[in-house]
């Protein structure tokens, strides 16, 4: 589904110093896969999980995504790509907090460029009563729990029928009860609507629930 | 149509957290635009004024005046000349036969002593064919007649306002005397208000009009400042110029007097009602363009407020243009609102002094202010919107 290929992230510190944010390295991650991509801080999980998710581009190398390659592909393809193709969780929930529950959750389709095949709003409504936020629709970020916070997230990460999930420490920001509760909802999307997860994490508790592991190490991939 | 709701609403709720900022922020554009259209409200309300003024005096008026009108700075430059012509070009004229009415015109300005109290007032002596010319009504008694004239009568009509202030109301005024420069009137009219008078133009509602025969006690050498006449509506009026051009100009020279007729004072009452203008709105421009600064500043400080907020939504997949466009319309909003308290704040200010001053707003003010104040936002919204949008996403969503 999606292709490092010899990818590498490399800042130019001064004429001289290169840094290298994520050394040659080769992933790929299949449809309906779990994958952890674990290590430590500073280890290029993150950059790695930028490159997944689109939001970076290699110095080095050539992602493919449904066999496309990411370097023929202008700003405005690789936007609908994340739109549509990739939900993201991140560690600090990243809502809006000017925007109520429900209208982050319909922020993406917002930014929708193809038509589709179900009212957005009504799916919003559905999916937050599948996953327990009734009543919270027109509240605002700063007024719900933690837990609610990262689900009102998973949910945006959800409008748009995405094919992928990248989660990036999902439950950084939790305690660990509600992070278990947080890890279930991903397990189960996985399992059951088989939605492709790819969660960033250095807790091993957490990397446990991926089926296959990821390690990160300065910079490389190490299998 | 979502989409474009779902932005301005986007745009809008940042105003309402930071209300002061978001007032302070339009201010200049709130000035800018309330002092283009009050005094551009003004402009053209003078203009309107001046405007009625002469058309008062319908299409075949004709003025002769000293000197060279319309080429000497205007109207007014007229009276700097003095009394020029007198009782023999007076008859010249009235022997032109496309001249129906004529009468000659003087006047004389001192201190009326009423009964209440005393007022500087002036006089304009006249025939009694003025009031016709002039279009005037008769409000209470009656106008001059020519009796009046050959009889050099010492009666006066007034204007309402001078009326009101001497006797306390018009009809306390009619029949009474009124001494002028210890010349002792019997107010015998008055006319129907003309309204205006204030800035510039003639208040006929606060001028005494007497029999120009009578004017010779306060001017022994009989003079008078202009000619006032009605030509015959079936003669060509360019052939009655010349006709009067020519009787005039067997006494004096092409370049002593001038022969005019109100559309071309209009045209020149116009002509510097353009040029004040664009004074105007030149200077007005300059705090419009101080107001767009002060929203270019504000929108790099929402930019770099906003700076994870725009890595958000490029995220979930906002295009570059889609945060263009967001900051873009902040920005609009931003000027727009300016403008609309400006506008809001002209037409009330338009308000208070319309008793005094013929202040006018026209629709084309409204939609200037609002279409530039859009224009603003769109100018001087765009670089910080450039800048928000060609914030790295990866960058901006790790910004703290």
């Amino acid at each position: 589904m999606i292709r490092l290929d010899k990818v590498v992230k490399s800042y130019k510190i001064d004429e001289e110093t290169t840094f290298y944010a994520l050394k040659e390295s080769s992933v790929e991650i299949k449809e309906k896969e779990f994958v952890s991509i674990i290590g430590p801080s500073g280890s290029g999980k993150s950059t790695l999980m930028h490159l997944i998710g689109l939001l970076d581009k290699p110095t080095g190398g050539e992602i493919i995504i449904q066999g496309r390659k990411i370097s023929h592909l202008n700003d405005d393809q690789i936007s609908s790509l994340r739109n549509e193709f990739i939900g993201f969780v991140f560690q600090q929930f990243n809502l809006i907090p000017k925007l109520t529950v429900l209208e982050n959750i319909l922020l993406p389709s917002f930014y929708a460029r193809k038509k589709l095949n179900y009212d957005p709003r009504e799916k919003a409504l559905e999916l937050i009563k599948r996953f327990g936020l009734q009543g919270k629709e027109k509240s605002y970020p700063n007024k719900i729990s933690g837990g609610q916070q990262q689900r009102v997230a998973i949910l945006r990460a959800l409008i748009m029928e995405p094919k992928m999930i990248l989660a990036d420490e999902p439950t950084g920001n939790l305690d660990s009860k509600t992070g278990t509760e947080i890890m279930e909802l991903l397990k189960k999307l996985n399992e059951e609507e088989k939605i492709t997860i790819a969660i960033v994490t250095h807790e091993s508790d957490i990397a446990k629930y991926g089926k296959r592991i990821i390690n990160v190490k300065d910079g490389m991939v190490v299998k | 149509m979502d989409y474009f709701l779902f932005i301005v609403k986007s745009a809008l709720e940042d105003f309402r957290r930071s209300k002061m900022q978001t007032f302070l922020t339009s201010l200049g554009i709130l000035i800018g635009v309330f002092a283009v259209v009050t005094l551009t409200a003004m402009g053209l309300g003078l203009k309107k004024y001046i405007s009625d003024q002469f058309d008062a005096l319908g299409t075949n008026t004709l003025f002769v005046a000293p000197g060279k009108l319309l080429q000497s700075g205007g109207f007014g430059a007229s009276s700097l000349l003095g009394n020029r012509f007198d009782l023999k070009d007076l008859n010249r004229l009235k022997r032109v036969r496309s001249v129906t009415a004529i009468t000659p015109l003087s006047s004389k300005s001192g201190t009326a002593k009423g009964p209440k109290k005393s007022e500087f007032v002036t006089i304009f002596f006249s025939s009694e064919a003025f009031f016709d010319i002039s279009g005037f009504e008769i409000d209470k008694g009656r106008f001059l007649d020519k009796r009046d004239i050959d009889k050099r009568a010492k009666v006066l009509v007034a204007g309402p306002k001078i009326a009101e202030k001497l006797f306390g109301s018009i009809s306390e005024a009619l029949d009474k005397k009124v001494s002028i420069d210890n010349v002792s009137f019997t107010i015998i009219g008055v006319i129907k208000s003309k309204g205006g008078g204030g800035f510039g133009g003639p208040d006929h509602d606060s001028y005494f009009f007497g029999p120009y025969t009578t004017g010779f006690i306060f001017d022994p050498d009989k003079k008078f400042i202009r000619f006032a006449m009605k030509t015959d509506e079936n003669i060509n009026i360019t052939t009655v110029k010349e006709e009067v051009k020519n009787e005039m100009l067997k006494r004096y020279k092409e370049d002593e007097f001038s022969i005019v007729e109100p559309t071309e004072i209009l045209s020149v009452v116009n002509g510097i009602f353009g040029i004040m203008n664009i004074v105007l709105v030149a200077i007005a421009s300059i705090s419009l363009l101080v107001g767009g600064i002060g929203i270019m500043n504000i929108m790099y400080v929402t930019v770099s407020d906003k700076t994870k907020e725009v890595g958000i939504r490029r995220a979930i997949g906002a295009r570059k243009n889609d945060i263009l466009f967001q900051f873009i319309v902040e920005a609009v909003a931003l000027s727009i609102l300016g403008g609309a308290l400006g506008l809001g704040l002209a037409y009330i200010g338009i308000l208070i002094v319309q008793p005094f001053f013929p202040a006018y707003m026209d629709v084309t003010s409204v939609a200037l202010a609002l279409g530039v104040s859009t224009l603003i936002g769109v100018i001087f919204g765009v670089l910080p919107a450039r800048k928000a949008a060609n914030l790295e996403p990866v960058e901006a969503i790790r910004y703290e």
